[in-house]
């Protein structure tokens, strides 16, 4: 062992040019596990096949809960056409599927198994095909995603789709009732039955993020929203569902087709978010309008193996390259990006720098914009098409939105955009953070596959 | 042009000085930092577009920092290996007899092996215990130990024309030429005020000397006139891992770097950089230019992927 550290050194002497006389003995190389594999900025495994890429990623617009377009859909609908629209955009076979795993927070854990399985069968797969929910709360997509892939990865099985559903039509965010005498001794258990708005105030008192900055964040959200959907980039990404809208009033059922996100408010601006009155504390900052909407969708994922994506002659979207969940302090949940996103960064051997665009969950403003100083990101680089503030934040499917999204994003923008963060805080005081790699970037060095014959 | 992908990092290339059409490869598990080693003997595709070809592979315990190809037999290749061995492999041998030889003297890694062009029967290993070593194939030991630097010697290269006539190159900052008739070296040039990384002789002149160094440039001297660079060629991003001479044109050479890159030179003109390559997408660590054939190149590197191409071409291109 001590061979190789010296090794190291020597090679390491090759990269920090300072003469042996001049004794600089702070230096900004140090040798580091990389948790990618063998190397950065490029393939890192022996077998560059082995990859996991996504090959499909789709969402349903995300609506408003309770007055929005899928106020009156089923939570296994929304699942079910999202499901069906990878298979069917891909013509993959479902029975190849080894699993599909379903990100869900708020609903019963075994009901809404039992619905996600429902919504299998619904969207044509086979009763061979397996199915389990995951719940990391806010990040329980990216969650999915990372579970599929680290299956594949094992070996477990070549093919799976990651999901994320969720209706808070249905299910309310209900806060947590405690009485276990021994959170009088446990202030961070205690903590964690704080309401989501209340970690949003600690944040900002903590960080000192004021109401201005809050509400710019939340303005600039819905102007870029609004851009990108007038443009017509989600497109590409939101599949339309054809459901029924029940009339409130009268009762009757309309059937209507959903292909848009409702939440977006193209004209917000400063002087009205200004005007509203903080939701969780009187002298707070946080708003119903700098906090991210309550809303219904869901998204799903379509991973393999390079390998199979190639044989299948399916466009690869990006690589999965690296994943990191993090704990934090509960009181202040929002923080967690924070600390995932150098986390994930550094596990693939990259640097913050080196990130061409993020997908930053905007639970509350505070929280984004906190993440955003803190890690010193270039804002040109995050949420480029709005965030949850515009969009809202199906808590379940958020993570499949989001990689949905960047990678279409990535995917526009060609050769100068090659990595790609997603990241969001998560209840309880925690953060996750993924980094995904466009996979044309690499498809470059196909040439050395040719000679493996 | 036709690439290969070898299961460890590349570390160095060389053309093969008897067939056109063949060349070895020298290989390390993670980095050359830990692990084993492979030694590739490759051959090129009868008909451009066709992939290269492995001849033979022969496995090591440690990683192969360097590689050289007997002048004086076809088959015979010297491997420098990191656990401090040279070994001698016969590819005209079935692989049960391979390694023909195992020379285990060097106290630490070796990193350069060198056969002598003129003379043919001996060959020389710079390790990182701070010595040089001149063999022959027939001795069981070394004949002489050259010590002098006071750090690793990166590399060491026999004089194209004067056959007892060498340099070498050293972390210690300088370059050292030595006679092998005489007691020590009869030349210190301190080329650079970091660490140099690798020497060659030009093949026209054999009084200049090539340096690659960790300062990022590369510096062409004349033993005549020492005490200033004929020639400093700058424009690599990170340390010179490696130069050499074109065996077809005096004034042109061609290095690879840290910063991925392989770029040909001409030192006598103003605006020397001839060429730049960027198809390495990990350090570029090994170059060669073939002797028998006017501008093919080779390359590898950490990306575990050897290109063989024509200067001027893609190297990636299919």
């Amino acid at each position: 062992m001590e061979k190789a550290l010296n090794r190291q050194k020597v090679l390491l002497g090759h990269l920090q040019p300072s003469s042996p006389s001049s004794s600089h003995e702070q230096t900004p190389l140090s040798s580091s596990i990389c948790a990618a594999g063998d190397s950065a900025a490029y393939h890192r495994k022996p077998a560059f096949s082995d990859d996991v890429v996504i090959v499909a990623a789709y969402r349903t617009a995300i609506c408003k809960s309770k007055r929005g377009g899928f106020k009156d859909t089923r939570p296994e609908d929304l699942l079910t056409s999202v499901l069906k629209a990878v298979l069917e955009k891909t013509n993959v076979n479902p029975t190849e599927v080894g699993d599909i795993v379903v990100g869900t927070v708020l609903a019963p854990g075994s009901t809404r198994a039992m619905e996600c399985r429902m919504a299998a069968f619904y969207a044509g797969f086979p009763e061979t095909v397996p199915l389990r929910t995951v719940n990391r709360q806010c990040s329980s997509g990216l969650q999915a995603v990372a579970d599929v892939v680290s299956a594949i990865n094992t070996g477990f099985y070549d093919i799976g789709i990651a999901a994320g559903l969720e209706s808070m039509t249905l299910n309310n965010i209900n806060t947590l009732q405690s009485t276990n005498p021994k959170l009088e001794i446990f202030q961070q258990a205690r903590d964690c039955l704080l309401p989501m708005g209340i970690t949003s105030e600690n944040v900002a008192e903590r960080y000192g993020v004021t109401r201005l900055e809050q509400d710019q964040a939340a303005v600039e959200s819905h102007r870029k929203a609004a851009a990108a959907t007038a443009s017509g980039k989600f497109k590409d990404e939101i599949i339309p569902v054809a459901t029924k809208i029940v009339d409130p009033k009268t009762g009757q059922e309309k059937p209507v087709i959903i292909s848009v996100d409702d939440g977006v408010r193209p004209n917000t601006n400063i002087p009205d978010l200004a005007k509203l009155k903080p939701s969780f504390k009187k002298d707070g900052s946080t708003t119903a309008g700098n906090a991210s909407q309550v809303s219904d969708g869901a998204g799903a994922v379509l991973l393999m193996k390079r390998r199979l994506a190639m044989e299948k002659g399916l466009p690869i979207l990006g690589v999965f390259r690296t994943f990191a969940a993090v704990g934090v302090d509960p009181a202040v949940m929002g923080i967690g990006p924070a600390v995932a996103i150098p986390a994930a960064v550094k596990a693939a051997g990259l640097e913050l720098n080196d990130i061409d665009l993020f997908e930053i969950n905007e639970a509350f403003a505070s929280q984004f914009v906190y993440c955003r100083k803190k890690l010193g990101l270039d804002p040109e680089k995050i949420n480029v098409n709005g965030g949850a503030m515009a969009l809202g934040h199906p808590l379940g499917a958020t993570g499949a939105r989001c990689v949905a999204t960047l990678l279409h994003e990535m995917k526009r923008r060609g050769k100068d955009c090659r990595f790609g963060v997603i990241s969001m805080c998560i209840g309880s005081g925690m953060g996750a953070a993924a980094v995904f790699e466009r996979g044309d970037s690499v498809d470059e060095l196909s040439n050395a596959r040719k000679m493996e014959n | 042009m036709p690439v290969f992908k070898t299961p460890f990092n590349g570390y160095a290339v060389r053309f093969s000085p008897f067939y056109e059409n063949r060349l070895a490869v020298a290989t390390a598990q993670n980095f050359g930092i830990l692990g084993n080693g492979r030694l590739h003997v490759l051959s090129l595709p009868p008909a451009p577009g066709a992939p290269l070809s492995e001849i033979v592979s022969y496995d090591t315990a440690d990683g192969v920092y360097d590689v050289a190809w007997s002048e004086s037999h076809d088959s015979i290749l010297v491997a420098a290996v990191a656990d401090g061995s040279v070994k001698i492999f016969d590819t005209a041998l079935p692989p049960a007899q391979n390694p023909l030889r195992s020379f285990q003297e060097h106290t630490r890694e070796v990193h350069s092996v060198d056969y002598n062009p003129t003379r043919r029967d001996s060959f020389l290993s710079s390790s990182w215990d701070d010595t040089v070593k001149l063999w022959t194939l027939d001795r069981p030991a070394s004949i002489r130990t050259f010590k002098e630097h006071a750090y690793c010697v990166y590399s060491a290269a026999w004089n194209p024309r004067h056959t007892d006539v060498f340099a070498s190159a050293s972390g210690d900052c300088t370059v050292r030429v030595w006679d092998v008739r005489e007691p020590g070296s009869t030349m210190i040039i301190p080329a650079h005020d970091l660490e140099i990384l690798a020497c060659d002789w030009n093949k026209y002149d054999d009084c200049l000397i090539a340096t690659a160094s960790v300062d990022k440039s590369i510096r062409v001297w004349d033993v005549r006139t020492y005490r200033q660079p004929v020639s400093v060629l700058n424009g690599h991003g990170y340390a010179v891992r490696n130069v050499k001479f074109s065996p077809h044109h005096r004034n042109l050479l061609v290095s690879c770097s840290y910063d991925m890159t392989v770029c040909m030179w001409d030192f006598m003109v103003e605006d020397s950089l001839v060429g730049r390559y960027d198809h390495h997408t990990e350090f570029a660590v090994g170059v060669d230019l073939s002797v028998l054939v006017e501008g093919l190149m080779a390359s590898t590197g950490w990306d575990e992927l050897v290109y063989v191409w024509q200067h001027g071409t893609d190297p990636r291109a299919p």
